[in-house]
């Protein structure tokens, strides 16, 4: 099997789970309790605008009419109109959307940095001192929720020591520095709480390894610990960490629906509460959509990332 | 080998290369120190190869690795030296221990599937190690590595220098390691196993190699090996190691006509030869004791047939110099045994004679059996986008089995033989039903398996047990020994209650365990124990036929010879009849009285032992059975060794499916007709070759006329 071939299956899969996940989000949204027209116009309509409104917005159609109405929109790149916005639900989400990532990225790269080595060192000095601390260090981080670590950041960092502001957004194209410095908390908790699994994967991975025969032969041929650990060692152990950090992306991007609400940090997780608080259907909609997508490709691209390490996997398996 | 060193030469050289003296290695366990290195010395001169042989755990691969000072925590070098071109390596730092490791001392491993990098390139492995120790640029290090793999034999170096370990055959990886071992005109190869993982036929070449290249760049060799062998063919003396001590040193010719030890005369009577004919296999009965539990006087008294009370209550016997010859030995009595003849009752009657006239018990016609290449449903729909516009969609195939027909009588034992990914395991498999065959007809007593539904077929699995090559992962760690024994009585509804815990106390003490063995769990028990179990589980139904997939192929060669003694001894009492399949030629030499030869999915050749063993040979079984090495120096055996590995079976060679690699082809007709599997002089010894007979006679035969003349009038039972 070629690298095509392998692409070609993942793609395949993805159209399948990509439409269970239009029919799940189309699902929960019309399950969900509460008449939309009666949130819209309020407890004092009467019934006849009320069914007036239903019309208009075609939910007393089949719902099969309306998923289908709703997947040709999407496929033509209409995602709706919000109801309580009264925009384009595209529109909302993609400015929204971008601050989520950049708060989900930078959480992830904290976490990664931070982690990895961390891991690769406890594997290098394992059940000695630094392991053991680097594990507690990594254990902390998964002893709380994610909200409360925000706010203990924002207790410590920005009321106590004063260091960062308590929350808010500041796009990077108008004050780089301001946008920055409100990232570091949300991000840092974020990050924090991350750290645990992706080192505690690194350390297994890495001690693992380390036991191969070709770590062994290695050492043999007169290779250094440093070559060893970087050259021979990480680029194994690495494997396996990649997809547990792809995966730890999307969990972040879960994490961060959370913590914006915490930092006051106004990208698509503080748009689904509002969407949901206000039974915006079609916003709901879109947000879920969107979200899962990106479950999605983090996980492919874990895998491509996965195969473009693993050279057996790239081309087809070791027989 | 290389040229003899004599007395002179080494005097004239400032010392030996390596003089190890009292090297002592210990490992910290829960259960106190293990000394698994127990004052080990010994000396090895330039050019020289010296073997290191003994049962497993004797510390053979723990000495060598202590030489390079590659021991880890738990374990500890505690005493001596190692006095390596005349500096005591042990007093080195960690620093220059690495430049000298590779550099001056290089390991060849005795694994190639798991000691190269997966994520390297074996370019990036070879060069790596050149670039480490020799102060070249990048390109012109890859010009050496490229010439390195030129030197061990591997085609198209330029071409496959970028290539993934996976993307090449055992064999083919074996000489990579090879090529980094030589890679530094190393003073002293270190080789730990270097072939145990191979087929005979690439053991063959990959030592043809390192004999080779030994004598190229006049490197000493360590060989460690438990393959008495393949110390013959290959060293210039002997380290025998028993429980952490260095019991013998001696000269190769010394060691074989005059071992000074008990425990050599014992190993080297342990081993079957070939030619001979047992009606046991020589065995080393008992086991090594454990290194943190050692007997008080010499370690081998336990085991030891001359063993005195002197013996028992001395402490540990130094290895001093015996008589007058080169040889040391650690043992009291070593003035004043004489050790050269062997033990072993002379040849026996053989095996006996299988009555072949009435129904077969298990009867497979022209089986087929094509797995899909690649996994998943659509594992097998190959896209290939060559010429360009569409991609077009092909289905592939791997004919593990391609149209193999045989028979067992009962009370027969056949065997299934041939290299690694042949097709033998696949054809048991199938033929048993746990695969679905692709085609084809199998009969147990008569009755059409492959037509049977899968209920019929479950009743008829009692007939039919199976023991497989790992007994760990075949038995229920959860579950004591008589629970897993006792399971397969109650589900076939042979036994309950008490009847059946009588019956399991009986099986455990007819395979050789004791009847308390029944309350204890798998992992308790050694592997060899383990196998034993396992064969009480397959007797526990009374089958009619045990397919044995490679019973004795994971376990320590001093064990393998008991399992083997008990399958031939069950089958002598319960006529029970056995299909067996093994890559080791020498093992189905003396368990099979029928074997088939198996190359790439086909049966080459088919026939007794006897015919099989003598001419007329298919050209596969002459090389397979010339590759076999000799426990014997004196011995010269004229090996064939084949070129290239075995094709891929997506991808079989057209004609015979030999051809590729062919000593003897003819040309054309073996490339276009495929050979049929037809009978020799009429009889019932089958071979698929284009050859004539006379041309597939050329070579005596395997065993030895004068011991089949002793040995065939002998009235066999
Ligand atoms: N890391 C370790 N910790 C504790 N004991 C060990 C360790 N490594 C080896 N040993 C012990 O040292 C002894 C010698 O082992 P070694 O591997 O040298 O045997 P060997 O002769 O090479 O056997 P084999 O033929 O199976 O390779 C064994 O009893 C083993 O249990
Ligand atoms: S010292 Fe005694 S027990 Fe040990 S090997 Fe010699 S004869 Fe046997
Ligand atoms: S048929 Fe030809 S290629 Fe095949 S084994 Fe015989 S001689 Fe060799
Ligand atoms: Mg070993």
């Amino acid at each position: 099997m070629s690298m095509y071939n392998y692409v070609f299956r993942r793609v395949g899969f993805m159209a399948v789970t990509l439409f269970f996940v239009t029919l799940i989000a189309f699902a929960v949204t019309n399950i969900l309790p509460g008449d939309v027209a009666l949130l819209i116009l309020g407890p004092n309509a009467t019934d006849q605008s009320l069914e007036a409104l239903q019309t208009q917005l075609g939910l007393n159609r089949p719902l099969y009419v309306q998923y289908i109405d709703w997947v040709v929109g999407l496929l033509q790149g209409n995602m709706g109109e919000s109801l309580r916005f009264g925009e384009p639900v595209a529109q909302l989400i993609a400015e929204r959307l971008p601050r989520s990532m950049m708060l989900a990225v930078a959480a992830t790269l904290i976490a990664v940095v931070l982690s990895v080595p961390l891991g690769v060192y406890a594997a290098i000095n394992q059940n000695e001192a630094p392991d053991v601390s680097a594990s507690m260090f990594a254990f902390v981080g998964i002893s709380m929720p994610i909200f409360l670590w925000g706010l203990v950041f924002i207790l410590v960092f920005a009321v106590w020591l004063n260091l960062f502001p308590t929350g808010g957004y500041v796009s990077p194209s108008e004050d780089l520095v301001g946008s920055l410095t409100r990232l570091v908390l949300p991000a840092g908790a974020m990050g924090f709480a991350l750290t645990a699994y992706i080192m505690r994967m690194t350390r297994s991975s890495m001690l693992e390894v380390l036991s191969e025969e070709y770590i062994n032969l290695a050492r043999a041929k007169g290779m250094s610990q440093r070559v060893i650990v970087l050259r021979h060692a990480l680029k194994n152990a690495i494997i396996p960490v990649i997809t547990v950090i792809a995966f730890q992306f999307s969990y972040a991007f879960g994490g961060v629906v959370v913590l914006e609400e915490v930092f006051f940090w106004p990208g698509i997780g503080r748009l689904t509460l509002t969407a949901i608080q206000s039974r915006d259907i079609p916003l709901i909609q879109g947000c879920i959509l969107v979200v899962a997508l990106i479950y999605m490709f983090s996980n492919f691209a874990a895998d491509l990332l996965y195969a473009y390490f693993d050279p057996r996997i790239r081309y087809g398996g070791d027989d | 080998m290389s040229a003899p060193t004599t007395a002179t030469d080494r005097e004239a050289d400032d010392g030996p290369l390596l003089d190890v003296r009292g090297l002592k290695t210990e490992f910290r366990t829960e259960g106190g120190p293990i000394v698994a290195s127990n004052e080990v010395s010994f000396s090895l001169d330039r050019g020289e190869t010296m073997g290191l042989v003994g049962e497993s755990g004797a510390g053979k691969s723990v000495t060598a690795r202590s030489l390079m000072r590659l021991i880890d925590s738990p374990g500890e070098i505690t005493g001596g030296q190692v006095v390596f071109n005349g500096e005591d390596l042990l007093q080195k730092t960690e620093a220059e221990m690495r430049d000298i490791r590779g550099n001056r001392i290089a390991m060849i491993p005795q694994d190639p599937m798991s000691s190269l990098n997966p994520v390297m390139t074996v370019g990036e492995q070879i060069t790596e190690t050149i670039r480490r120790h020799q102060d070249v640029s990048k390109s012109e290090a890859r010009r050496l590595a490229i010439e390195s793999m030129d030197d061990v034999g591997i085609p198209d170096a330029e071409e496959r220098i970028d290539d993934y370990p996976h993307e090449f055959s055992g064999g083919m990886r074996q000489r990579v390691l090879v090529a980094i071992g030589f890679s530094c005109e190393p003073d002293l190869i270190i080789a730990d196993e270097p072939t145990t993982a191979l087929d005979v036929t690439t053991q063959a070449k990959i030592l043809d190699l390192l004999n080779e290249m030994q004598e190229r760049e006049g490197t000493a060799v360590l060989m460690i090996t438990h393959n008495l062998g393949v110390v013959a063919q290959t060293c210039d003396h002997v380290g025998v190691m028993y429980a952490g001590n260095l019991v013998e040193t001696a000269e190769l010719g010394d060691l074989f006509d005059r071992p000074r030890h008990p425990y050599t005369r014992s190993l080297i009577d342990s081993i079957p030869e070939v030619d001979t004919d047992y009606d046991e296999l020589p065995t080393l009965d008992g086991a090594m004791p454990d290194l943190g539990d050692l007997p008080s006087g010499c370690n081998f008294a336990p085991r030891c047939p001359h063993a005195t009370e002197a013996c028992r209550t001395g402490g540990d016997p130094s290895l001093d110099a015996v008589g007058d010859g080169s040889s040391r030995a650690a043992c009291l009595h070593a003035d004043d045994l004489d050790l050269s003849e062997s033990t072993v009752p002379e040849a026996g009657a053989g095996r006996r004679d299988i009555d072949r006239t009435g129904e077969p018990l298990f009867e497979v016609r022209n089986l087929k059996k094509y797995f899909n290449a690649g996994e998943g449903v659509f594992g097998n729909v190959h896209l290939s986008w060559s010429g360009g516009g569409l991609p077009t969609v092909e289905r592939r195939h791997v004919k593990a089995v391609d149209d193999v027909s045989f028979d067992v009588y009962p009370g027969e034992t056949v065997g299934l033989v041939g290299e690694s990914g042949c097709g033998k395991s696949t054809v048991a498999r199938t033929a048993l039903r746990l695969l679905e065959p692709t085609d084809g007809e199998v009969y147990f007593e008569g009755q059409p398996l492959h037509e049977l539904g899968s209920s019929e077929i479950r009743s008829l699995r009692r007939e039919m047990q199976m023991i497989f090559q790992d007994p760990q992962s075949s038995l229920n760690p959860r579950k004591t020994v008589g629970q897993i024994v006792g399971r397969a009585m109650e589900k076939h509804g042979i036994a309950t209650g008490e009847e059946k815990r009588e019956r399991v106390g009986d099986l455990l003490e007819r395979v050789g365990l004791s009847r308390a063995a029944a309350s204890k769990y798998p992992h308790e028990f050694s592997g060899g124990q383990q196998q034993r179990v396992a064969i009480a589980h397959a007797l526990a139904v009374e089958p009619k036929l045990i397919v044995c997939d490679e019973p004795v192929s994971a376990l320590d060669v001093s064990v393998q010879a008991q399992i083997l003694n008990l399958l031939n001894e069950i089958q002598d009492d319960e006529n029970i009849s056995f299909l067996f399949i093994s890559h080791n030629i020498g093992v189905i030499r003396h368990i099979c009285d029928r074997v088939a030869v198996m190359y790439l999915g086909k049966i080459a050749e088919f026939g007794s032992i006897e015919q099989v063993f003598s001419p007329p040979f298919h050209p596969y079984t002459e090389s397979l059975l010339s590759a076999v090495p000799h426990a014997n120096p004196d011995r010269e055996t004229d090996r064939i060794l084949l070129e290239g590995s075995v094709p891929s079976p997506i991808n079989p060679p057209s004609g015979c499916p030999f051809q590729t690699r062919c000593p003897k082809k003819i040309g054309d007709v073996c490339e276009q007709d495929l050979p049929e599997l037809e009978a020799v002089d009429g009889g019932d010894h089958y071979i698929s070759c284009h050859l004539s007979d006379e041309e597939m006679s050329q070579r005596e035969s395997f065993i030895t006329p004068s011991k089949r003349a002793e040995t065939s009038p002998a009235d066999s039972d």
